[in-house]
C-alpha cells in the first residue's frame, strides 16, 4: 500500500489503533439508518438527518487514525480510469471522492465486532439519565479487568479502506490475531443538503458543560413532552428549556453564572420550539461530551455542537442542527410530523 | 383561594422520594392534604384494604411551611374551608420530580440547594397546578408545574381503644426477616408462642379442576421476644397481612432506621403499623385476615383447634360485614359467610402435606377447644356487635368506631349495600359446638 501508483491502490485507506473511539463518535449519531460518508484529506465525516429537521455529524480526524492514506483522484492523471473521476467535473486539480451512504447500525455493529465487553457492560449499566459525562470517553485505568485486552496493551487495530464509487467499504478489525474483515455496502448518495445555520447572523451562542444540558433535558423527560421550547434572554431568566405534557410542565432555568454558562452571547431575547424527541436523540453525544456550544440564528436553526474528549487528549466534534417549528404553531399542539414543511419554507427564505 | 408555600431542604427532599417510592407500592395515585402545621402524602390501594399516610411536621420537616385555607371561594366562610386543602396527583409525576437526586456523586454540580413546593388555588384562575421548584447549584432552577385533581383525602380509622396486641422492634431486623420472604407469597402470619414469634410468609395452592393456579409456598422466620423493644401480643394468635405491604412499609422505615410498632386486636381488624422519624410519622393501616392455617388443609388431628379459628375465618374477606349476616340467619356457627367461603375453599383446594406445621401444632394441647369455649362465644358475639359494616367519613374524626377507611362519597354506598341489622335484638345464643358443625362442610 506504500505505492500509490499501483492501480488497484484503495483511494482511501485508514489505519486507528482503536475502532472504540471510532464507535463512541459515530454512536452519537445513530439516530438513523443510514449516514452520508464524506471523505477529505483531513477527515471522514460522517453525517445523519432525519426528516429534513435535523442533522447529525460526526468528524473523524486523520488524528484519530496512525494511519491516514487518501488519494483524492486527479481530474488529468495517469488514474483518470478512476471511476470516481470520470463524472467529476471541477476547475480543482484534486477532486474529492464523492460521498456515498452506509448503513449506521451495521457500521456500529462491525466497530464493535470483537464486543468491548466490559466496557459495554459498564456502560450500559451507566446508560441511565444519570450517567453523567465521563462513562466511555476517557480512559479509567483502575475499572479496567486485569486482563482488558486494553491494559494488556493489545488493543486491536481497524483498518478502514474504500477504493471508489460502487466499492463496498472495507473495515478489517485485527485483535488477539483474530481478524475480521467487513464489507459494508455502499449506496448511493441523497442530496447532500445541510441546514443552513447563518452563523454571520447568531442569535444566541452559550456555552456550557454538557453534562448540564444534558441533566437539564432528561429533567424535562418526566413530563413525556412532545415539544421542547428554548429559551434565550438578555435579561432574566437568561436561558430556559421547557416543555409541557400531561402531567404538568417541566421548565429548567440557568443563570448567567460564568460557572454555568461559560459562554453567554445574547443580543435579544428568542424564543424557538423544536421537537423533543429529535433533542432527546442526542443523548448519547451530550453523555460523553464535556462541553457543549448551543447556537442558534435569528430564523431559529438550533445547532449543538459536542466537544468530545477521546483517549489520548485529542478533541472531537459531534455537531447537530435542528430547524424550528414555526412560531405560529408553537402554541398549539399539532401533530409531530410538520418538520417537512417547515424545511421547504426554510429553504424558500434562503 | 388556598395557599401554600413551603421549603424543603435537599435532605428532605431525599425523605419525600422515599416517601412517594412506598407510596407507589401502594397504589398509582397520592393524596396531597395540606394542614395548617403539616403536609400529609397519604395512598389507599385499589382494594381499600391497605392505606399509608405520611405526616410531614411544618415545623421540623420542612424548614418552611406556611399554609393559609382558603376563605374567599365565592362564598361566606363555612365549615368546609375549615377544612384542610386535598388533592390527588399521579404518583409518576411525583416520582419523576423527586428522583433520587444526592445519590449520585457525579451530579454534585447540580446538586439540589433547597426545594420549594407551593400551591395556589384560585377560582380565579384557569390553571391550577402544584409547583416544585428545585434550585440547584449556580443558579440552575427546575421548576415542575403538576395538574392535580381535587379529591378528598381518605383516613383510616383505627380504634386505639381495642388495640390488645402490640410490639415495637427495630427497623433493621425486620429488614433481615423480608429478605427471607418468599417473592411469590401473597400473605404474612404473625404468631407467638412460648415466647417465639413467628413471621411465616406463605401463598396457600389454589387450584381449578386439575390446573395448579398457585403453587404453595410458605416461609417461616422465628425470632425470641426479646429482640423486640416492646413486646404484648395474645399467645397464639394468628394475624395476617400481605407481605407485599408489609415488605414496601420495611424497606421505608429502614430508610430512617427507627422502631417500628404494630399494634392491632384481632384478625380481620385493622392493624396498625407506625414509626416517627425526622419530622415525619409515618402511619399504615392495615386490614388483617385471620389464620390461615384454618381454611387450608391441616392435618385432622388439628380439627377442633381449627375450627375455632375457622369461624373467624369467616371474616376473612376484609369488607364483607359478617357479624350482620350470622346474627340474623342462623346458629352462630354456620354463619353464612364463613359456610360460604369455608366450601368454597375446601372443594378448591386439593389436599397436600401440610408444611411443618409450627410448634403450635406439635403441642398436643392445642389441638383442643379450650375449656373456656364459651369465651369465645361471647367474644364473637363482640365481634358482631361492634359493627363490622363499612363505615364511611371523610370528617377526619378519628374517635370513630372501630375499622375501616372512611370517604363521604363512598359511604351511602357500602351500607346500604350491607344494612346493618340490629343483630343485638336477632342473636341466638350459640347451641353447637364448632366442632360438631365442622362436618356440615366438610
Amino acid at each position: 500500500m506504500t505505492s500509490s501508483d499501483n492501480s488497484s491502490a484503495p483511494s482511501f485507506y485508514a489505519i486507528s489503533s482503536s475502532a472504540r473511539q471510532l464507535f463512541l463518535l459515530l454512536r452519537c449519531i445513530s439516530f438513523a439508518p443510514k449516514a452520508q460518508v464524506q471523505i477529505t484529506k483531513e477527515g471522514i465525516r460522517l453525517s445523519a438527518e432525519d426528516s429534513r429537521v435535523m442533522q447529525g455529524l460526526a468528524f473523524l480526524d486523520k488524528s484519530l487514525f496512525s494511519t491516514y492514506n487518501y488519494i483524492p483522484p486527479r481530474k488529468s492523471s495517469h488514474q483518470a480510469t478512476n471511476d470516481a473521476g470520470d463524472d467529476l467535473e471541477s476547475d480543482d486539480d484534486e477532486l474529492d471522492l464523492p460521498p456515498f451512504q452506509i448503513s449506521l447500525p451495521a457500521l456500529l455493529e462491525t466497530l464493535q465486532i470483537f464486543g468491548f465487553s466490559e466496557t459495554k457492560d459498564r456502560w450500559s449499566s451507566r446508560d441511565s439519565p444519570y450517567a453523567g459525562g465521563m462513562n466511555g470517553a476517557f480512559p479509567r485505568a483502575g475499572s479496567a479487568a486485569a486482563f482488558d485486552t486494553r491494559v494488556l496493551g493489545m488493543t486491536g487495530v481497524c483498518r478502514l479502506s474504500y477504493s471508489g464509487i460502487g466499492e463496498p467499504l472495507c473495515i478489517i478489525l485485527e485483535e488477539s490475531g483474530v481478524t475480521t474483515t467487513c464489507k459494508l455496502v455502499t449506496y448511493s448518495p441523497e442530496a447532500p443538503e445541510e441546514i443552513p445555520l447563518r452563523r454571520d447572523r447568531l442569535a444566541q451562542k452559550i456555552i456550557m458543560r454538557s453534562s448540564w444540558l444534558h441533566d437539564a433535558i432528561n429533567e424535562l423527560s418526566s413530563t413525556s413532552p412532545t415539544r421542547l421550547t428554548i429559551t434565550a434572554s438578555p435579561t432574566a431568566p437568561y436561558f430556559m428549556l421547557s416543555s409541557s405534557g400531561p402531567l404538568g410542565s417541566a421548565t429548567v432555568e440557568f443563570s448567567k453564572d460564568p460557572k454555568l454558562l461559560e459562554t453567554f452571547q445574547v443580543n435579544r431575547r428568542s424564543v424557538n420550539t423544536y421537537k423533543y424527541s429529535l433533542i432527546r436523540a442526542t443523548t448519547k453525544a451530550m453523555a460523553i461530551a464535556s462541553k457543549v456550544s448551543i447556537r442558534c440564528d435569528e430564523q431559529g436553526v438550533l445547532s449543538l455542537q459536542f466537544m468530545i474528549e477521546v483517549e489520548g487528549g485529542g478533541v472531537s466534534f459531534v455537531d447537530f442542527r435542528f430547524v424550528p417549528f414555526l412560531p405560529e404553531e408553537a402554541d398549539e399542539e399539532a401533530p409531530d410530523d410538520e418538520g417537512g414543511e417547515e424545511s421547504e419554507e426554510y429553504d424558500e427564505d434562503e | 383561594m388556598t395557599f401554600l408555600s413551603s421549603t424543603l431542604t435537599p435532605d428532605s427532599v431525599n425523605k419525600v422520594h422515599d416517601a412517594i417510592i412506598c407510596l407507589a407500592k401502594f397504589s398509582e395515585s397520592v393524596y396531597i392534604e395540606a394542614h395548617r402545621h403539616e403536609l400529609i402524602l397519604s395512598t389507599i390501594n385499589t382494594s381499600k384494604s391497605a392505606h399509608a399516610s405520611f405526616v410531614l411536621n411544618g415545623g421540623r420537616f420542612f424548614t418552611r411551611y406556611r399554609y393559609s385555607p382558603g376563605i374567599s371561594r365565592g362564598r361566606p366562610a363555612t365549615d368546609a374551608d375549615e377544612r384542610p386543602f386535598a388533592c390527588r396527583i399521579y404518583n409518576k409525576a411525583l416520582l419523576s420530580v423527586f428522583k433520587g437526586r444526592i445519590s449520585d456523586p457525579k451530579e454534585k454540580d447540580t446538586a439540589v440547594e433547597k426545594c420549594e413546593i407551593a400551591l395556589e388555588d384560585r377560582p380565579d384562575k384557569a390553571e391550577c397546578r402544584l409547583v416544585i421548584r428545585m434550585i440547584c447549584m449556580h443558579g440552575v432552577v427546575k421548576t415542575y408545574k403538576l395538574t392535580y385533581e381535587p379529591a378528598e383525602a381518605m383516613h383510616a380509622l383505627f380504634d386505639d381503644n381495642a388495640v390488645v396486641n402490640r410490639w415495637q422492634i427495630q427497623s433493621r431486623l425486620l429488614r433481615e426477616f423480608i429478605d427471607y420472604f418468599g417473592p411469590k407469597t401473597e400473605q404474612l402470619d404473625m404468631y407467638k408462642e412460648n415466647g417465639r414469634v413467628t413471621f411465616t410468609s406463605y401463598t396457600e395452592k389454589i387450584t381449578d379442576g386439575k390446573e395448579i393456579l398457585k403453587q404453595p409456598l410458605q416461609t417461616s422466620v422465628a425470632i425470641d421476644t426479646l429482640e423486640f423493644e416492646d413486646f404484648s401480643v395474645e399467645e397464639r394468635l394468628h394475624i395476617a397481612i400481605s407481605v407485599k405491604d408489609f415488605k414496601a412499609i420495611v424497606m421505608h422505615a429502614d430508610t430512617i432506621s427507627t422502631s417500628v410498632s404494630a399494634r392491632y386486636s384481632l384478625p380481620s381488624r385493622p392493624l396498625q403499623i407506625t414509626y416517627e422519624g425526622d419530622g415525619m410519622l409515618c402511619k399504615y393501616t392495615l386490614m388483617t385476615i385471620g389464620d390461615y392455617r384454618a381454611s387450608s388443609t391441616t392435618p385432622a388431628p388439628a380439627l377442633s383447634a381449627d375450627g375455632r379459628l375457622l369461624t373467624r375465618d369467616g371474616s376473612r374477606m376484609a369488607s364483607v360485614p359478617v357479624g350482620a349476616h350470622s346474627a340474623s340467619s342462623m346458629p352462630p356457627p354456620q354463619r353464612p359467610a364463613s359456610h360460604k367461603y369455608a366450601s368454597e375453599s375446601f372443594t378448591q383446594r386439593t389436599p397436600r402435606p401440610s408444611p411443618p406445621p409450627p410448634k403450635a401444632s406439635l403441642d398436643p394441647e392445642s389441638l383442643f377447644v379450650p375449656q373456656d369455649e364459651d369465651a369465645e362465644w361471647d367474644d364473637y358475639q363482640r365481634v358482631d356487635q361492634s359493627e363490622d359494616v363499612l363505615g364511611w367519613d371523610a370528617s377526619g374524626d378519628h374517635h370513630g368506631v372501630a375499622m375501616h377507611f372512611s370517604n363521604d362519597e363512598r359511604g351511602t354506598n357500602e351500607s346500604s349495600q350491607n344494612p346493618p341489622n340490629d343483630s343485638s335484638t336477632m342473636r341466638i345464643a350459640p347451641t353447637q359446638r364448632l366442632s360438631e358443625v365442622r362436618g356440615l362442610f366438610d
